[in-house]
Formats: C-alpha cells, structure tokens, sequence
C-alpha cells in the first residue's frame, strides 16, 4: 500500500509546483504570498501521506507543526510585509 | 483490515481533485479575492477527505485524533489567513474584479 | 461541560479544573501514551493554564453541546459543498463566475463568536468575509446569483445557538 501514498504525494507536489507559476505573474504581493498558502496546506498533505508511504510517524508531528507554521507566516506577512 | 485499507485509499483518491482544482483556480481565476476562495475551499475539503481516508488506515484512536487535531488547526489557519488576506486587500483599495 | 453556566463568571477552581482537562487532553493526544512525557507535560499544561488565565480570565460564551453537535454536520455538509462549487466554477471551459462584493449586518455580539462567524462565513459556498467593520460584515461572493444572503443567515443562526447567544429581536435599533 506503501507506494500509492508515495504516488498521491508526488501528485500534490505536482499540483504545489504548478501553483508556483503564481509567484512568476503574481501582480501583488498577496498573490505571491497565496502559492505559499497552498504550499502550507498542500505541505501537511504531502507529509502525512509520506508518514504512511514511508511509515514514519514522526512526519505526523512535522505535519502539526507545518498547520501552525502556515498560520503564522500568513498572518507574520499582513502585518508586518504588505 | 484490508477492506478498510481499501475506503482509505478510495477516500484519499477522492480529496486529490480537490487539491488540483485549488491549483487551477489558484492560476485561472481573475483577481485575489476569487484566487483566495479556490484556494481556502477546494484545499481544506481535500486535505478533509485525505485526513479522512488515513483516519481508516490508522492502527489507533490516538492516530485519528493526531489527524483531527491536525486538521481543524489547518482549517483555522486558513480560514483566518483568507480572512486577512482579504481585508488587508480591501485596506489597499484592491478592486475586486467583476464580469463584464 | 454540558450543564447550564449561563452565570457570566463560573468560580475559579471550575475555570482552572476545565482548562486544565482541556490542555491535558491535547497533550495526551499530542504525545500519545508514553507515560513519561507527562514529565515535561504536566508543567506545560501547567503553565498553560496559568497564561491562559492571564490572557482571558473569563470565558465571556459557554457552548451549548446541543448546538455543537448540529453545527458540526451543517458546517461538515456546507464545506464539502463549497469544495465542489469551487471545483466546478474552476475546470469550467470558462472560469465560471461572477463577484461580488454585499453588505451584511450581523446581530452576534462582539469577541468569540463574531470572529468565529467571520471565519466560517469563508469556508462557506461561494462566499468569503472580506472585510469586518463593527457589525459589518463585507461578504465577497463569487457569484452574485448565489442565495448567499440565506445561507449567512442560517450561519448566524446556528452559530447563536451555538454560543447560547438569544434571538436578535432586541439587538435591532
């Protein structure tokens, strides 16, 4: 079962790469800002499905430790950056 | 065991098109409010059914409840940041775009 | 948790003691079973306990168990929708929308559950807070034929009920 994780993660690593193409044509700062926002919760996605496909739990605690991150940054940036 | 494997894996199948249409909204849509809405939406209800689909593949209780914990701090977190990141937006007099 | 505390400020020991059992259960299901993380545990709940009682010594809303257990399959059902509706107007030949922005006035009091209804609101189909003023509220929507004003309010409602918040009667001048 280990290999559908790995394969689903490459897919939303896939779809986070695409949404990229945002950063390149952005026009504010915001929508740079958004591709990193997918990044966040496609992030907690891929490691969790990594913590099966390779299972190790402890990428269960890197995924909690992502959500709160992607909290931050976003609301570090309103504040502070744009 | 096996048959729970299977919903699992059916689940999981089933949040990837979520993720991807986050992606294409993130990119086709006109304007940053549309933009945030693909991404808060499509992304949570994905990252929800792939929560979901691991939650049938855990050993134990303790695992799902890690998987919930996990996903309702996503689900603040982006409902938060969408949030804001609109507002600030509106603050920078940031039109929002409408259809001819 | 389930009995009436409608009185504005429960007694210490009961803030303290519920906080506490909160907390604990978050580290245990942060930490799982092991039995010797509670070394670092307990002074961490601990002294989250004690923060949290700095910051916010009143829990000025009680939650009402009832309204918790139908706000969680509507919020559940709303949020799938909304996943799909946004997945649709996206793989659409042509993107499929039409924004807008709409003026929404809220009756729910200021503090928690205002917020919490400014956060929900964008998880809905279709529509996105904007922007909070007071008690208004700037709802972007992504269609403006969408019934969205129907769907706030059932929100509101639930959310009301939720935080044993009375009907809005009253609040209108």
């Amino acid at each position: 079962m280990s290999l559908v994780h790995i394969l689903f993660a490459l897919i939303l690593l896939l779809a986070v790469a695409v949404g990229m193409i945002r950063i390149h044509f952005g026009p504010t700062a915001a929508d740079r800002m958004m591709a990193a926002q997918l990044f966040g919760t496609c992030g907690v996605a891929i490691l969790l499905l990594l913590a099966w496909g390779l299972n190790t739990p402890v990428l269960l605690d890197i995924a909690l430790v992502f959500a709160l991150l992607a909290a931050l940054t976003t609301m570090t940036f309103v504040r502070r950056a744009w | 065991m096996d048959f729970l494997d299977k919903i699992g894996i059916f689940l999981i199948t089933l949040g990837l098109p979520f993720f991807l249409s986050g992606t294409v909204g993130l990119l086709r849509f006109p304007d940053i409010y549309t933009r945030l809405h693909a991404l808060t939406k499509a992304d949570n209800v994905g990252l929800g059914l792939i929560i979901l689909g691991l939650a049938f593949q855990a050993d134990s209780w303790l695992i799902v409840a890690r998987l919930l914990l996990i996903w309702l701090l996503v689900l603040i977190a982006s409902s938060a940041s969408c949030h804001l990141v609109a507002s600030r937006a509106m603050q920078n007099k940031i039109k929002p775009w409408s259809s001819p | 948790m389930a009995d009436n505390n409608t009185t504005r400020q429960s007694p210490l020991v009961r803030r303290v003691l519920r906080r506490f059992l909160f907390l604990a259960l978050i580290w245990l299901v942060l930490c799982g079973s092991e039995q010797a993380s509670w070394i670092l545990g307990l002074p961490a709940v601990l002294i989250a306990v004690l923060i949290s009682l700095m910051l916010a010594p009143y829990s000025e809303f009680s939650f009402s168990f009832s309204g918790l257990c139908s706000f969680i399959p509507f919020f559940l059902r709303q949020s799938s929708l909304s996943g799909f509706d946004v997945m649709r107007r996206a793989l659409a030949v042509q993107p499929d929308i039409n924004p807008g922005l709409v003026p929404y006035t809220t009756f729910l009091p200021q503090g928690a559950p205002r917020i919490f209804f400014v956060n929900t609101i964008s998880l809905l189909p279709g529509t996105l807070s904007a922007e909070l003023h007071g008690n208004e509220v700037t709802v972007h929507t992504i269609d403006k034929d969408l019934a969205i004003w129907a769907t706030i309010q059932n929100l509101e409602l639930r959310i009301a009920y939720l935080f044993r918040i009375g009907p809005p009667v009253e609040v209108k001048k």
